[in-house]
């Protein structure tokens, strides 16, 4: 049943293309794009593009979670911490990341550095914030159960604070690699020279557009794999609280 | 002065931290301790904020960003409130939409740029509409979410005192879904922001985007901070402003954060 109305706009524009009710050049066939899509991969060089995608995420990623769980969760017990980093945190927040590209381009010269670094700061903030808020929001009552049980210190941390914190905090990693993602295909597209985004770019300028139309349904791909597969992580892993967010 | 002293005890290190960081800052680059190319002071790049909005520089910038913004929110906001009402009340069309939407919302919005111009009118059109594509998204889905979760026992009232159709709607429908569709809209302008400067960085001459890049690529440094400042500005003022809003003039409806 899901699959009828996007089976439907497929074979819909495979038959508009078809008969030139589109243009067939800015419009391939879904059918010429699947083609050179395999053709493509079978190349290899489709590939490769994803590949250094995926590297470029996985260290942007891996930059962002590492000080910002920590730094959220640090915030969220120590009130002098919040304080100190709020305003920064609050300015910083809705700025579009993309705009910090030029200022690491300057500082870190042309180069993987500051791609990756632009993509880690989208998710970096996100993840913050949300591991805060899983610290702030979790129901007092457990504080007060787990103090009256005896739990100080490192313990009520660990037994009581974290694992209230963990939903929060995985959506936080689950929202910041959608971001990453984002950013770094926007940084591809506008500046690196190579990966999915660049590829989109070059394609879309040749007008070579089955290639461009490939490497735009392949990005779609990586995104729905990535989302869908976080939240299926997510419901298995912290079955004894409801995810925050649908 | 008495409360003066109680806020200063409540928020000094909230006012005090930025305010030390660019002390330091300034003092750092005027000693030479941080590259002063990489690193302007703080008064430098004030005096260029000053000059380039007393030469009309910034605001011949910032205008095309604002009407940007203000046309590609409203074409998400109109588009993504009725869509969005459309699957929350009728199934068979969330489940038809449902994963059409899931496959292309994850897609980077910059990306939809080639796809825009060449369905509409390549430049300011498309670039409009490229923005609106994730906001549009954001404020379905909030808005969809918004009808579903509406108590099906306040309906079920509603229904058994004669409401129906048009004033179901109005009355039970709308007003329920409210506080969600609020939250949609105040996220998709956020996007709106975020895109709108994207794009033109990639393909506008005007904008702050457009101007951040320009003073990257002729190694402006202190114009780059003086565009970025702006943008942080227009950023906190997006979303901290709407929150605001929404608070004096609707104080009934509630935040209800990200539910994504």
């Amino acid at each position: 049943m899901s699959a009828v109305v996007p089976a439907a706009v497929l074979v819909l524009w495979e038959l508009c293309s078809r008969l030139a009710i589109v243009s067939p050049r800015y419009f391939p066939a879904p059918t010429t794009v699947g083609g050179v899509l395999t053709d493509r991969v079978a190349a290899g060089d489709l590939g490769a593009a994803l590949l250094v995608t995926l590297t470029r995420l996985a260290f942007a990623f891996a930059l962002a979670a590492v000080p910002a769980v920590p730094l959220g969760l640090l915030m969220g017990i120590a009130r002098p911490v919040r304080h100190v980093v709020e305003p920064y945190l609050a300015f910083i927040f809705p700025v579009p990341k993309i705009t910090l590209l030029p200022f690491l381009l300057i500082i870190l010269g042309v180069g993987e550095p500051a791609f990756v670094l632009t993509g880690a700061s989208s998710a970096f903030f996100q993840i913050v914030i949300s591991t805060l808020a899983g610290v702030q929001t979790m129901d007092p009552r457990l504080l007060d159960v787990g103090r009256n049980y005896g739990a100080h210190g490192l313990r009520l941390f660990r037994k009581v604070i974290l694992p209230a914190a963990l939903p929060a905090i995985f959506t936080g990693l689950r929202l910041g690699l959608g971001l990453a993602l984002v950013t770094l295909v926007a940084v591809e597209f506008i500046a690196a020279k190579s990966g999915l985004g660049h590829l989109v770019y070059r394609h879309w300028q040749m007008l070579s557009t089955p290639e461009m139309y490939a490497a735009f349904a392949l990005v779609g791909a990586l995104g729905l794999v990535l989302t869908r597969g976080l939240h299926a992580l997510q419901a298995r892993v912290l079955t004894w609280q409801e995810d925050l967010g649908g | 002065m008495k409360a003066l002293g109680r806020w200063l005890t409540e928020h000094g290190t909230t006012v005090g931290s930025p305010i030390a960081l660019l002390l330091s800052w300034e003092w750092a680059s005027a000693t030479g301790l941080l590259r002063a190319v990489f690193f302007p002071r703080p008064s430098t790049i004030l005096a260029h904020l000053r000059d380039l909005a007393l030469d009309g520089t910034l605001w011949g910038h910032t205008a095309p960003t604002l009407a940007r913004i203000g046309w590609s929110f409203s074409l998400a906001a109109v588009l993504g409130v009725a869509i969005g009402l459309a699957m929350g009340l009728w199934r068979r069309l969330r489940e038809g939409l449902d994963p059409v939407f899931a496959v292309i919302y994850p897609i980077p919005s910059v990306l939809f740029l080639p796809l825009a111009s060449f369905m509409v009118p390549a430049g300011e059109v498309a670039l409009v509409v490229t923005s609106a594509v994730t906001s549009f998204f954001l404020i379905a889905f909030t808005t969809t979410h918004g009808v579903r979760q509406i108590d099906r026992l306040v309906v079920e009232a509603a229904v058994h005192y004669g409401a129906r159709g048009w004033r179901l709607f109005a009355t039970v429908l709308l007003p329920g879904a409210l506080p969600f569709i609020f939250t949609g809209l105040r996220l998709g302008l956020g996007f709106s922001l975020i895109v709108v400067v994207a794009v033109e960085i990639v393909s506008a001459s005007r904008g702050l985007g457009a101007l951040l890049w320009l003073s990257w690529q002729i190694l402006k440094v202190e114009d780059m901070y003086a565009t970025f400042f702006v943008i942080a500005l227009l950023g906190a003022l997006l979303s901290y402003g709407l929150a605001a809003l929404r608070a004096r003039l609707l104080p009934w409806v509630p935040d209800v954060g990200d539910p994504r």
